[in-house]
């Protein structure tokens, strides 16, 4: 029996695990056990032989990662999906950098900037319950399309913003724009197999949330150009924000001219496997609502990824004010922090399965701890000091520990749960958010704290929070502080298997669980991999996955 | 090439940091109000960035000027304009002192008639706030050594508005009104090829 439920399962662990720049909401749940199809047709369809540039496997998903090419239709999806999600963060993002002209023109007060930087983040919030089941009922061209598209308006009407309310609503409708992350990760998974899926997943989200740190660098440049050209300045960042909006339209049409659903064409209404067991969405819900690691990765995700999405807003007039900079040199100071994303994210994962090797879970789990707390104490320095040079070493570092935390997170995630991944991944990325909005709640609304004491505020709350990582104890595998259970031998089978009910058992629902608790023996590290079998020497992302997509 | 545009900006910002502290830094509570300050613009009128203009004169009321070689003239932020807004804020060390954002005119002080004034057009992109007038009087060294202000010390009295040019044109408006409908339709449009397209399969 085809098991499509752990091929699917499989490929979303791949894709959590290698890292995740934005977050997987519930959404994504709904996408793996709602819903328990395949990818494209089933085998027994008869498919005409189509002709592809690239190796493909049977369902015609890449089995190679070609950087390089815009072969159709799997390296162009890839393309045209992280170019469109850039397109997303620019947009997103665009204010920030411009915020010291946008003030005093709107005669903003600090209470305002801080409210329209927490609607810019929570407007994602909503949009991404939508974007997951829009994926799943129309495919990811159509609804990623749909929502550019959508919140296109949303940028163009910013030039005419007059009033801190409506600058306040412009920011929280582009937001929305940010959901183009979920069908960026779903197109991929449409397109590339189990083994490049992480590749292709972790480039393509991680590419796209550059656009939060090339934005810093654009819109000045784009501002300084205007008003060389001879507009005043309070017309120059109006017409500014003409070239992102435009450039988020663009992107939305070359992903319906050149773009397809899946290798063998657009979405279909896609067959179900009569036999293929198809989850309960309360029963996993509650597994991963109930899983106690789930909602401390949540609040340390907050910590990590909802820290840089506030300094996202904050950094540029942060620098500008402090230092009476000029605002092109603010914004490209501030560029630093989202472009360390092209490296330090994928950094942290890779650290997560390095350690793995080793020490196991309690290596991913001190690692994790250890990296996000040295990220919070940068942060506390960084409200210190005192010069411009030190600030920006500072804040360099900061970002490279905060974003590899990020990383580092998504290296636990994976194993928290087997049957519950995708509401553990959603909660988690909806940590990251919330964490957004409280720390700008507190710190950065109004004038209660001075930009640089919210930050060495932040910074402590980065420690205090990150604490929370103590309490997490697999009983197979132990904790920071603990070993594994010892009064049973408490299996990896016994924990992942924990989450089905006898019934469930019977009628072989629990198989995916038992394949996954054999891959993840890893969680051991070295001393006890010997005595297991070979394959789960490696971290999860391994042959069998591959194999089983088959 | 980043890298290096932000080395050459850091060397500057260095120089310009080395340059200032040379000089040391003026309390503003250690000055003088020396210059009895008068300006056009009456209580709670309302000006016209672009369009109005600003007489402002000053007088010196002090005992000794000899070290005063310029007057400048500062557009300064009153206390309504700077609540909730920390990058205005007033400190008493005039170095990190953000009250006054705009030098209006920097001009020579004559000693023999020991007062001046100047027609100023309220430029563009002044922003809308309520604002005051100060002068600083500053010697050879570019040290401040006296002020006076259209303002009583509680920076109360006599106050003006300035409304700022609003940067919104109707081209503008009329551009994004045009682009955000031509993205709606073209969704619109989207959504009936899809219908079509899947009516066939």
């Amino acid at each position: 029996m085809k098991d499509a439920y752990t091929t699917k399962g499989k490929s979303t662990l791949v894709l959590c695990h290698f890292f995740l720049p934005f977050s997987l909401e519930f959404v994504w749940c709904t996408l793996n056990f709602k819903h328990g199809h395949t990818m494209g047709p089933p085998d027994s369809v008869a498919i005409p032989p189509a002709k592809f540039s690239m190796p493909v496997d049977s369902e015609h998903k890449a089995t190679e990662f070609r950087l390089f090419s815009i072969a159709k239709p799997h390296m162009r999806a890839f393309h045209l999906s992280w170019i469109s999600f850039f397109s997303c963060f620019v947009s997103s993002f665009a204010a920030p950098p411009l915020i010291p002209i946008i003030r005093d023109d709107l005669n903003l007060t600090a209470t305002d900037i801080g409210n329209a930087g927490i609607a810019s983040v929570s407007g994602a919030v909503f949009a991404r319950v939508a974007m997951g089941t829009a994926c799943d009922l129309f495919g990811p061209r159509l609804a990623s399309a749909s929502l550019i598209l959508l919140t296109a308006p949303a940028v163009y009407f910013t030039s005419i913003a007059s009033s801190p309310i409506s600058f306040l609503l412009v920011r929280f409708f582009t937001g929305f724009s940010l959901a183009t992350f979920v069908s960026t990760q779903f197109w991929m998974s449409s397109m590339f197999s189990a083994n490049v899926v992480g590749t292709a997943n972790g480039l393509s989200g991680g590419w796209g949330n550059l656009g939060g740190g090339a934005t810093q660098l654009i819109m000045p440049l784009v501002f300084a150009v205007i008003r060389d050209v001879g507009a005043v300045k309070f017309t120059a960042w109006r017409i500014a924000f003409i070239i992102p909006a435009l450039f988020q339209t663009m992107t939305a049409f070359a992903v319906i001219l050149f773009g397809q659903d899946l290798p063998d064409g657009n979405f279909q209404k896609l067959h179900k496997d009569g036999d293929k067991p198809k989850d309960d969405f309360s029963k996993v819900f509650y597994h991963g609502v109930s899983n106690y690691r789930g909602w401390i990765l949540a609040l340390t995700y907050g910590y990590c990824f909802g820290v840089e999405l506030t300094v996202d807003n904050i950094i540029a007039e942060y620098f500008y004010d402090r230092f009476d900079l000029k605002l092109h040199t603010a914004g490209i100071i501030a560029a630093t922090f989202g472009l360390a994303n092209l490296f330090s994210r994928p950094f942290g994962g890779l650290l997560s399965d390095v350690v793995a090797k080793r020490f196991g879970m309690r290596g991913r789990l001190w690692t994790l701890w250890t990296v996000q707390t040295i990220g919070g104490i940068l942060c506390v320095i960084l409200g210190r000091v005192e010069s411009l040079g030190s600030s920006i070493a500072v804040m360099v570092a900061f970002s490279i520990f905060c974003q590899a935390a990020c990383g580092l997170t998504f290296g636990v995630v994976p194993f928290v749960s087997r049957r519950s991944l995708g509401v553990i991944s959603g909660m988690t990325g909806g940590g990251g958010n919330v964490g957004a909005v409280v720390t700008q709640l507190i710190f950065f609304k109004g004038s209660k704290y001075s930009k640089e004491t919210g930050i060495t505020l932040m910074g402590i709350m980065i420690i205090c929070c990150t604490l929370s990582i103590c309490l997490i104890h697999f009983p197979q595998w132990g904790g920071m502080f603990s070993g594994p259970t010892s009064n049973k031998d408490f299996s990896e089978e016994d924990y992942y298997l924990s989450e089905w009910s006898s019934h469930e058992k019977d009628r072989g629902f629990h198989h995916g669980s038992l394949k996954f608790a054999d891959n993840s023996r890893s969680g051991r590290g070295k001393r006890s991999v010997a005595s297991t079998t070979p394959a789960a020497c490696t971290s999860p992302i391994h042959p069998s996955l591959a194999s089983d997509s088959l | 090439m980043a890298g290096r545009r932000i080395m050459l900006e850091l060397v500057s910002l260095l120089v310009i940091c080395i340059s200032q502290t040379s000089h040391g830094f003026t309390l503003f509570s250690s000055l003088n109000r020396t210059l009895a300050v008068d300006s056009s613009a009456t209580a709670g009128q309302v000006l016209k960035a672009g369009e109005d203009t600003i007489t402002v004169t000053w007088a010196y009321k002090g005992t000794d000027d000899s070290s005063y070689k310029t007057v400048e003239i500062h557009l300064c932020y009153a206390p309504i304009s700077q609540k909730d807004r920390g990058w205005r804020r007033t400190a008493d060390n005039l170095e990190k002192d953000k009250t006054c954002p705009l030098l209006v005119v920097a001009s020579p002080y004559s000693p023999s008639s020991r007062n001046g004034s100047f027609v100023w057009l309220v430029e563009e992109d002044v922003p809308p706030a309520t604002y005051f007038i100060r002068a600083y009087a500053l010697d050879a060294g570019s040290h401040r050594l006296g002020y006076g202000q259209t303002t009583d010390d509680e920076k109360a009295t006599n106050l003006f508005e300035v409304v700022a040019v609003t940067g919104r044109h109707a081209s503008l408006a009329i551009a994004s009104a045009c682009f955000s409908a031509f993205s709606v339709v073209s969704f619109a449009g989207l959504l009936a090829a899809e219908k079509i397209g899947g009516k066939t399969m």
